[in-house]
Order: C-alpha cells, then sequence, then structure tokens
C-alpha cells in the first residue's frame, strides 16, 4: 500500500490556508509520484490514497501528452462536474515538483482557485525544509506498492 | 467576429478607468481585457466575478430578484461591475472618475455580452 501516513507538518499550514482563502472542500498536496504531503478535508485514509494514486497517473498523463503534442508538457488540469469541480495544479518547490488537487464547488471558481494556487506556491517554497534535513520519503519498494495499488483500484489485483 | 475587444475599448478609454475586463461568471477567468500597466487583471477578474456572484445570491436570497450591477467603493479606487448572458464586464478605476458616466457607459457595455 502507498504509506499514506507519511504527510509532513511543514506542508499542513499552508494547505490548510489555501483551502480556507479559495473556499476549498477537499484539497491534497502530494509528490508527482502520488506519495501525499498533506491533505485537507478528507475522511478516509483510502481515499487519500486513491486521489493521489490517480492525480499522479493524470499527471504524468498530461505531461506526456503535452510533450507529444505541443513540445511542452501540459500543466494544470482543470474538470466540471454537475456539482463539483477539479483543479490539478504544479506547485515547484526548491526540492521537487509537486502536485496539488483541489476540489470545490460553486463556493469557489477556477479563477479564484487558479490565484490562491500562485500564493500556495510562494507559501510553499518558504516553508519547505532543506533538503539535508530528512532522509528520503520514498520506500524503497513504492513503485511495486504503487502499481498493485493501482492495480487493485481497478479490479486487476 | 469577436464583440468584445469593441466593448471593453468602449469603456477602457474614459479618463480615470485603470483596467476594464470581461469575465466569466461562474469562472472567473478573463474573456477580454484592456489594462494599464501594474494592473493584475487575473485576480481582479477572479475576485470580482466571485463577488458578483455572492451579490447575485445575497439579492436572490432577499427575494430582490437578480443583479445587474454591482458596485465597490474602496479608499483608492472603485470597482463597477454589470453582468448579462453568464459574463461579467468589471471597470477598475481610480476615485476622481466621472461615476456617473461610467456607470451609464458600463451599463450599455453590457447589455452587448
Amino acid at each position: 500500500m502507498i504509506r499514506h501516513t507519511l504527510t509532513v507538518g511543514w506542508a499542513d499550514a499552508p494547505l490548510k490556508h489555501f483551502v480556507d482563502d479559495a473556499r476549498l472542500q477537499v484539497a491534497i498536496l502530494m509528490h508527482t509520484s502520488g506519495q501525499v504531503l498533506a491533505q485537507v478535508g478528507f475522511q478516509r485514509s483510502l481515499d487519500v490514497q486513491t486521489a493521489c494514486a490517480l492525480s499522479a497517473a493524470i499527471n504524468a498523463s498530461a505531461e506526456h501528452l503535452g510533450t507529444m503534442v505541443d513540445g511542452t508538457p501540459f500543466r494544470g488540469l482543470h474538470y466540471a462536474g454537475m456539482e463539483r469541480q477539479i483543479y490539478l495544479g504544479q506547485v515547484p518547490s526548491p526540492d521537487a515538483l509537486l502536485l496539488v488537487l483541489a476540489v470545490f464547488d460553486s463556493e469557489s471558481s477556477l479563477g479564484i482557485v487558479q490565484l490562491y494556487v500562485k500564493e500556495l506556491q510562494a507559501n510553499i517554497a518558504a516553508a519547505v525544509p532543506s533538503s539535508t534535513d530528512h532522509e528520503p520519503a520514498l520506500a524503497e519498494n513504492f513503485e511495486t506498492d504503487l502499481n498493485r495499488n493501482l492495480a487493485q483500484l481497478f479490479g486487476r489485483g | 467576429m469577436n464583440p468584445y475587444p469593441a466593448l471593453v475599448a468602449t469603456v477602457a478609454r474614459h479618463r480615470g478607468v485603470l483596467a476594464c475586463l470581461v469575465v466569466m461568471e461562474d469562472d472567473g477567468i478573463v474573456v477580454e481585457a484592456a489594462a494599464q500597466i501594474g494592473v493584475e487583471t487575473a485576480a481582479f477578474a477572479a475576485l470580482t466575478a466571485s463577488l458578483y456572484r455572492k451579490s447575485a445570491r445575497a439579492a436572490a436570497a432577499a427575494g430582490f430578484g437578480g443583479v445587474s450591477f454591482c458596485e465597490l467603493e474602496a479608499e483608492r479606487g472603485r470597482v463597477l461591475a454589470a453582468g448579462r448572458n453568464g459574463l461579467v464586464m468589471v471597470a477598475v478605476a481610480e476615485p476622481k472618475v466621472n461615476l456617473g458616466l461610467l456607470r451609464l457607459e458600463l451599463l450599455r457595455a453590457a447589455a452587448g455580452l
């Protein structure tokens, strides 16, 4: 399983701030591999794992598709459902590229979310600890776990 | 033919107008804009569309019907917004702007949305 418990404290405050300002229902900050850094709004860890795995897959697909058709990776995805919308954006940090998944309804809007993503990027850049302060967060068998988890999600496990 | 540049230009040409934008009401995304340097159009668009939407909800909750115009007066400027057909026309102006004329022009332009 993905080690969803590996949330790190430094990312909680900027993400909570982002959720409050942009009037979001749910938000997750994660590595591009799908490993969660912080989340606000999810009640069950399985939901977090699922959202992270799918977001990472969407981001990887968009990067490759963008490179293929436009020469540069596509960055940022918005999907509007009947009542809820999602925005998946990239948040560069000094150490790595991060992803943020934001879920919102009519209380917010795409423009508002994009506006506050910029603020989140600045807050994350200011809050991220030095890479020498901690060990690598990924487990040795992370990729295997991720693939197994995705297979289970799609009923192939 | 895209009618929005002409609509925006009729409002933006007035003295004291710093920016004029056509914004999607639901998304807060800029459709067309004319702005002086230093005006952050994306932020204005998102926040003003949100303000307009919430004004409309407040008016509906109070039983006042739909909103067609709203104005925000601040210490160093004014923001005026008029909407139609899911679009909002926003004007950002200095305090010294001829408010009556601007309001008239904005409503006239918004009728073309």
